[in-house]
């Protein structure tokens, strides 16, 4: 008897290896799809870009000699809070920092357990740096003095080796690629056209164009995910609830939907980001999400007023399943697919107003956002301040557009044209 | 389809004032002093008592001292008023900034404030503390005057005068009823026992029945203000130049109108063709190039667009032949002298890049949705039929499928409405054209909150209007529509 079900397990595993699941299809699908796969690398590319931006383009030599001994000025650059004072900076800085341990580790973990997914290791990684950075936001916890927290002098070390030099003691200086930082200015050398120095020119206050679009991926793509997440978790439930419960919750959902829609709302979001002040990015990011989740919370209301007559969830619901159970395990599933295409799309629409915002001059300006630089290009009429960032918004919408047709075909191949 | 127009009016009357109150919170509680900068930023100077009594009458006059929502001051304790009282005596320990908030909020209570400071009154003489007292003193002659109705009714009413009259003289006799600090004490004796002749007289004013509590709760605040002041069609002054918001907006109004019709319906002139075509020629080499540069137009940001054209195309680009346009405005300075044509041609020459801007947006998304349209229609039966008994492919696709795949892209109308009406903002602002775009992002960073409120508003109700044009639209398009 026992043999017999474990046969029989072992029959359904078959079954299940040689059928595949609805994600493995979806998946197969998006695979087939040769620009929308263009787009995934083009996206994953961006967030190594983002990760690996210091990397690229810092003030601070990796190595140092100047006769006094070895020094690795770049490592403790990274958390050094004068030279990146934005959380979002701090974040990436982490990731960077953790992903080579955490690449290892998972080679490690997977040789043992094979079955462990990619994309759940991943989250792990995201949720350990995100761990991390919440602990790293204190100065000092209890006392205890927090090490990822410190402020020190920025050495100009770029000067210091031209003056050594000068000297006739050249020290042992490696540099990034890009030896200046996004937020290092100089009065005397602003508004310089595109040279073998700087790539892409400076800008107004003589910083780096082109460490300033490299730096400026990690805002867009921090505004588009988390404004996305943010208005989708909301838009998730409210429809869900509005589709599920139908009555007076519908229709006091689906008034707030009617209202939502009907404001102009990139006028609420100019309003709303102009008289908040010492705004941050987050409080854009907040912003953005609080008002786009009609669309969202739309098509989740639809989805689950289809679904709820199916007879899955009436004999989910005959099972005595909580309700909770029966919305979110069972029928949202089911329901998430449209929610999901419009969410890539919606990335793709933070970012554009994003840099709108800031293009306007109600953005965070502590960070390096496209929109400013497009902005400062405007009132400079000097093409490379407008060329470089607009090509860079340009191609990020254009990546998430793409991903999102890839998605939304892969999820509905019926509205595949 | 009277009924359902009219219906869809009515359910509109709701929408409306939940979007009022939306945006009218949104305001109200941002932090940030309205007005901050009008009057060489009276907010934040030194505040002495002339600077501080501006503000305050600032506040007055435009209703700010009142609470947001609801008025809960008729159930003020006497204790929280005490509290207010001391600290601003400087008997309670506070700091400076709360110090100020005190101060601000003693003077937003008004007449509220009047039986609470008696009370406090009657107990600083008896404990003999004379600071308290005479602090109160100065807060009576802040708060007990009542304002007057209406004063700028051109023809107010018989009773209204009187009414106002009689505040008048009541104002001009308390104005008197203060005193320095150091004043000498029989002095400070004769105002006080003024204070409560007075109180004994007007005592009356300040007991609340139940019902006036429920009234002031929900009438004596800014948003019932403001809406009693809409339905008399009147938007409020601007805080900043005083003008009267609502005829500023409809002669800005008249510039953003243009620019978004003659953008959406070039979008729609264009798109429509564009459409039929690609999906006629599916997966030819034109319906390849088409779909791939809509594609690119609709992932580029029109702000970006809009930038590149001016430092190319206008008067402000490198290359001389290219300045083709003006770098910004509306019309010529000349405009009202030139002939009928020459007026059209300088409308054309100015708006031909802002119109350029606004309308590849909408096109994008518009030609698209066409085509799926067409691609579907011509999938359907009745096509086979229209084909099966002979008539012209040009009929057709120009009459059987056109008609149809209409409408989706009308009901598309009501989505894109919105998106125009905000993404002029941008465009106003770079090519400077005088619209409301421009000057609500002004406002906002005057904090011109009437403005602001009052732009908010009038948008939201062209976009109603949009979305009922749809709903029509959808009706005359298809016949088979019946609206209950």
């Amino acid at each position: 008897m026992a043999a017999g079900a474990l046969l029989d397990r072992d029959a359904g595993k078959a079954v299940a290896a040689r059928s595949p699941s609805y994600g493995g299809t979806v998946v197969a699908r998006f695979a087939k799809n040769r620009l929308a796969l263009l787009g995934a690398r083009a996206v994953l590319g961006l967030l190594l870009l983002a990760t690996f931006a210091p990397v690229l383009a810092l003030n601070q030599p990796f190595y140092w000699d100047a006769g006094q001994g070895p020094r690795l000025p770049w490592l403790g650059a990274l958390f050094n809070r004068l030279l990146f004072e934005n959380s979002v900076d701090l974040f990436f800085n982490l990731l960077l920092v953790l992903a080579p341990p955490a690449g290892l580790f998972l080679v490690w973990f997977r040789r043992r357990r094979p079955t462990l997914s990619l994309a759940r290791a991943w989250l792990g990684v995201l949720g350990v740096a995100g761990a991390l950075f919440v602990c790293s936001s204190q100065e000092s916890v209890g006392g205890l003095k927090n090490p990822l927290y410190f402020t020190e002098r920025v050495v100009n070390y770029r000067a210091e080796a031209e003056r050594l030099a000068a000297l006739g003691t050249e020290p042992v200086a490696w540099f990034p690629l890009v030896p200046f930082s996004y937020r290092e200015t100089d009065p005397q050398r602003s508004l310089q056209s595109p040279s073998s120095s700087h790539w892409l020119g400076t800008d107004t206050e003589g910083r780096d164009v082109f460490a300033r679009m490299l730096f400026g991926t990690r805002i867009s793509l921090t505004i588009g995910l988390v404004a996305v997440s943010i208005y989708v978790t909301i838009g998730t439930i409210l429809g869900a609830l509005a589709g599920y419960f139908g009555g007076w919750v519908d229709n006091l959902v689906s008034r707030l939907v009617e209202i939502m829609i009907t404001f102009p709302s990139f006028f609420l979001i100019l309003t709303l980001a102009a008289l908040i002040q010492d705004r941050s990015i987050f409080h854009v990011m907040l912003i953005i999400g609080l008002t786009s989740w009609t669309g969202v919370a739309r098509l989740v209301r639809a989805e689950f007023l289809r679904q709820k007559s199916l007879d899955y969830v009436q004999a989910a619901i005959a099972l005595g399943l909580s309700r909770r159970r029966v919305i979110f395990r069972h029928i949202l599933p089911n329901a998430i697919a449209p929610a999901l295409v419009a969410a890539t799309f919606g990335i793709a629409s933070a970012i554009l107003t994003e840099s709108s915002l800031s293009f306007l001059g109600v953005g965070d300006m502590s960070v390096a956002s496209w929109g400013e630089t497009l902005s400062a290009g405007r009132v400079q009429q000097k093409a490379w301040l407008v060329l470089a960032p607009g090509a860079a918004i340009f191609f990020v919408v254009t990546v998430f557009n793409l991903v999102g047709e890839g998605v939304r075909d892969a999820l509905d191949p019926k509205l595949r044209r | 389809m009277r009924a359902y127009l009219l219906r869809r009016l009515l359910i509109m009357i709701p929408t409306f004032f939940g979007i009022s109150l939306i945006v009218f919170l949104v305001l109200n509680l941002a932090p940030g002093r309205p007005g901050a900068q009008a009057d060489g930023d009276v907010a934040s100077s030194a505040r002495g008592e002339q600077t501080q009594d501006s503000y305050r009458l600032f506040r007055e006059q435009f209703d700010l001292d009142k609470p947001v929502l609801l008025n809960t001051r008729p159930w003020l304790a006497t204790a929280e008023v005490r509290h207010d009282v001391e600290v601003a005596a400087e008997t309670a320990p506070a700091s400076i900034v709360e110090r100020i908030a005190v101060q601000d909020r003693l003077a937003d209570l008004g007449t509220y404030a009047v039986p609470h400071l008696m009370a406090i009154l009657d107990a600083a003489e008896a404990e003999g503390d004379a600071r308290l007292r005479d602090t109160v003193v100065f807060f009576l002659w802040q708060s007990a005057p009542r304002r007057l109705v209406n004063p700028f009714d051109p023809t107010p009413s018989p009773a209204l005068r009187a009414h106002n009259d009689e505040v008048a003289r009541e104002r001009a006799r308390l104005a008197r009823l203060r005193y320095p600090f150091d004043a000498p004490e029989a002095d400070k004796r004769a105002v006080i026992a003024a204070w409560r002749e007075w109180y004994d007289g007007a005592k009356g004013r300040f007991e609340y029945r139940p019902s006036d509590k429920i009234r002031i709760l929900l009438t004596d605040t800014r948003f019932a203000r403001y809406w009693s002041n809409l339905l008399r069609l009147d938007l409020g002054v601007s805080l900043t130049t005083r003008e009267p918001v609502l005829s500023t907006l409809l002669s800005k109004l008249r510039y953003s109108i243009s620019l978004s019709l003659v953008s959406l319906l070039l979008a729609y002139l264009i798109a429509i063709p564009l459409g039929v075509l690609s999906a006629v020629h599916k997966d030819t080499p034109l319906d390849r190039v088409t779909s791939v540069a809509l594609f690119m137009l609709h992932s580029l940001p029109s702000f970006f667009v809009a930038t590149v054209l001016l430092i190319t195309l206008s008067e402000a680009s490198a290359w001389q032949v290219l300045r083709l346009f003006p770098t910004g405005g509306f019309q010529s300075s000349d405009f009202a002298e030139l002939t009928v044509i020459g007026k059209a041609r300088d409308l054309l020459w100015h708006l031909a890049l802002p119109i350029t801007c606004l309308t590849y947006g909408s096109l994008a998304a518009l030609s698209r949705y066409m085509r799926t349209g067409v691609l579907e229609v011509l999938g359907a039966d009745y096509i086979r039929t229209a084909r099966a008994k002979g008539l012209p492919e040009r009929v057709v696709i120009g009459k059987h499928a056109l008609r149809n795949s209409l409408l989706p892209i009308i009901t598309l109308l009501a989505n894109l409405l919105p998106a125009v009406v905000g993404g002029s903002v941008v465009i106003e602002y770079i090519f400077g054209i005088p619209g409301i775009g421009q000057w609500t992002i002004d406002s906002i960073h005057r904090r011109d909150y009437n403005v602001i409120m009052g732009v908010q508003l009038i948008t939201t109700l062209l976009v109603l209007a949009g979305m009922l044009l749809a709903d029509v639209g959808y009706a005359l398009a298809d016949p088979r529509i019946r609206y209950r």
